[in-house]
């Protein structure tokens, strides 16, 4: 759907982007990452034919966003870091003009505008000026701008920066709405959002791709193995003793101890087929040593994050 | 091309700027226009001349905020991201700035319609100064517009604009300064030319700034005699303009600083 080859970016000595490549299938929702000054809003603009890069290739649908830009340019919809709102119009006589520059046709027009106008949740305030809206109806706005023309292609920039709570979930349960039928790429610096809405995440920093993977295996890639916290009631020398007898278990660590509620990490080996943590049920209770708390550490993509882009 | 026309023309009229430079031109020819009735005497002609003055004003006022409002609020990746040429973008910026120096005019019409009602002169030099009244406002509403995209300030936009048409506006006196600033240079003891040679270089310095008055190029319209070429400087003079703005616009893509 979307083939990035080898993209570069340069102002001036500096590399915005250097030599970022990577494909979007189609239905995927891509999670963009990277810390501010990556190169993320570049790249976006480049794919949407806001900017040229200095050499490599953007095709979008087969398009080249260069040699064929009005095919290309058709199936993308966009919103970029600062929605591009004309504030002394109304919300409705602003989606009017989109329609017009993205060559809607008139008939149908009305009853796509009333679809995306409740998609998007701003049916009340399609009557009053964009320039009077809150921060939150305004990116909504913005968000129903890059649906105008129904885009196959949807390409949002920190969708809900500035946002409440409340509106972020709310945006978010929108993305993942409309990754039914869309391709999307979604760029953020808040992680919890891509890990709550993207398939796959392309983690960039400098202008380089520094990790292609889907969230999961991303973790475990980093981690190697993975881990357990168990947190209970009973003598920690005993405990470690049966539960290093178990099979899958390669490592105990400690790491709080109280007078008698101990917290430890157990590193298990990534083997298909077992699972190690009913073994350890059973070991605990019959050992009779009550279990407070047990979950996985799999790392979050924060961790994930910071040990890409710091390294 | 029509979307961002029809979106540019309405928005004159959606902030004060379209009002304030109705309201101001309607009070000049207003004005203008009740002198000449009251002293018996009306020409049309004179009057359209007399409002070309104050293009100066008129004109970097409706054309400062065309690109320099969009690339403020960042409206302006809208005309790079969907599917139409960056020349209709500004081609339709154009048109609506000049449609909107046509609602203004329609004063002027007002004018001439009692003028004709009350047996005064409307004739062919009128309709020759209304052609070069749109013909010069084409000429300078492009220098506008490439003002305005040279900048996000819509200030430094209309000083700039400003200044260029007051500069287009006095190349008459302009040409007299240059002409005998370089007579009384040529002059001087340190050339020691004859004064037939210094008059000819004169003439010619005088002659070659004089060319690019577009005022002195067409002002025997008034006189219902008119001729093309004086046309065809305008219109190019605009198309240079405009294109240029487009490059302006382009050249933001490829930028590389």
């Amino acid at each position: 759907m979307i083939e990035i080859t080898n993209l570069v970016k340069r102002y001036g000595d500096k590399k915005a982007v250097n030599g970022i490549s990577f494909t979007v299938q189609k239905g995927e929702v891509l999670g963009f990452l990277g810390p501010n000054g990556a190169g993320k809003s570049t790249t976006m603009n480049i794919i949407t034919g806001y900017l040229s890069s200095t050499s490599g290739t953007v095709k979008v649908n087969g398009h080249d966003i260069l040699e064929e830009p009005e095919e290309a340019k058709k199936c993308i919809g966009y919103l970029p870091e600062l929605p591009p709102l004309y504030l002394d119009m109304t919300v409705l006589e602003y989606l009017n003009f989109m329609c017009d520059l993205k060559k809607v046709p008139r008939a149908g027009r009305k009853e796509m505008l009333a679809k995306i106008l409740s998609m998007v949740r701003i049916v009340d305030v399609a009557d009053r000026l964009v320039g009077n809206l809150s921060k939150g109806y305004k990116q909504r706005v913005g968000i129903a701008q890059a649906l105008i023309g129904d885009p196959e292609i949807l390409i949002l920039d920190e969708p809900t920066v500035g946002l409440d709570p409340n509106q972020i979930l709310e945006i978010r349960k929108l993305i993942r709405n409309l990754a039914k039928d869309h391709t999307i790429i979604l760029s953020s610096h808040i992680l919890s959002e891509v890990q709550a809405v993207c398939d796959r995440v392309v983690i960039i920093n400098h202008g380089k791709v520094a990790a292609i993977d889907t969230i999961t295996d991303l973790s475990k890639k980093l981690s190697g193995s993975s881990k357990l916290l168990l947190s209970f009631k009973g003598p920690v020398k005993e405990v470690r003793n049966a539960l290093q007898a178990l099979p899958g278990i390669t490592g105990i660590n400690e790491r709080i101890s109280d007078s008698d509620i101990h917290e430890i990490d157990i590193t298990i080996s990534n083997e298909k087929g077992s699972d190690v943590r009913t073994s350890i049920f059973y070991a605990m209770s019959k050992g009779g040593w009550p279990i407070l708390e047990f979950r996985s550490l799999d790392p979050t993509l924060e961790e994930v994050f910071l040990s890409i882009t710091s390294a | 091309m029509f979307a961002v026309y029809k979106r540019e023309f309405f928005s004159y009229f959606r902030s004060p700027v379209g009002y304030i430079a109705l309201a101001l031109f309607s009070f000049l020819s207003g004005l203008l226009f009740i002198n000449q009735f009251g002293s018996g005497a009306v020409s049309i002609s004179s009057e359209i001349i007399s409002l070309r003055s104050f293009f100066v004003v008129i004109i970097p006022v409706i054309t400062m905020g065309l690109f320099a409002e969009d690339k403020k609020r960042g409206t302006e990746i809208l005309f790079y991201t969907n599917p139409l040429s960056l020349f209709d973008v500004v081609l339709g910026k154009f048109l609506a700035a000049l449609s909107l120096l046509g609602v203004m005019f329609l004063n002027v019409i007002v004018h001439m319609i009692i003028t004709a009602v009350n047996k005064g002169v409307v004739d062919i030099g009128t309709w020759g100064s209304v052609i070069v009244y749109f013909f010069l406002a084409m000429l300078f509403i492009s220098i506008g517009i490439f003002a305005s995209a040279l900048t996000d300030s819509q200030i430094i936009s209309a000083i700039l604009s400003f200044i260029i048409i007051l500069i287009i506006q006095l190349i008459s006196t302009i040409s007299t300064l240059a002409a005998s600033s370089v007579s009384s240079f040529l002059s001087s003891k340190m050339f020691s030319m004859d004064a037939e040679k210094v008059s000819k270089a004169v003439e010619k310095v005088s002659n070659g700034i004089k060319w690019l008055d577009p005022f002195s190029k067409t002002q025997d319209f008034r006189y219902g005699i008119f001729s093309v070429a004086p046309l065809v400087f305008c219109l190019s003079g605009a198309l240079v303009f405009l294109y240029l703005t487009y490059r302006v616009l382009e050249k933001k893509r490829w930028a590389q600083n």
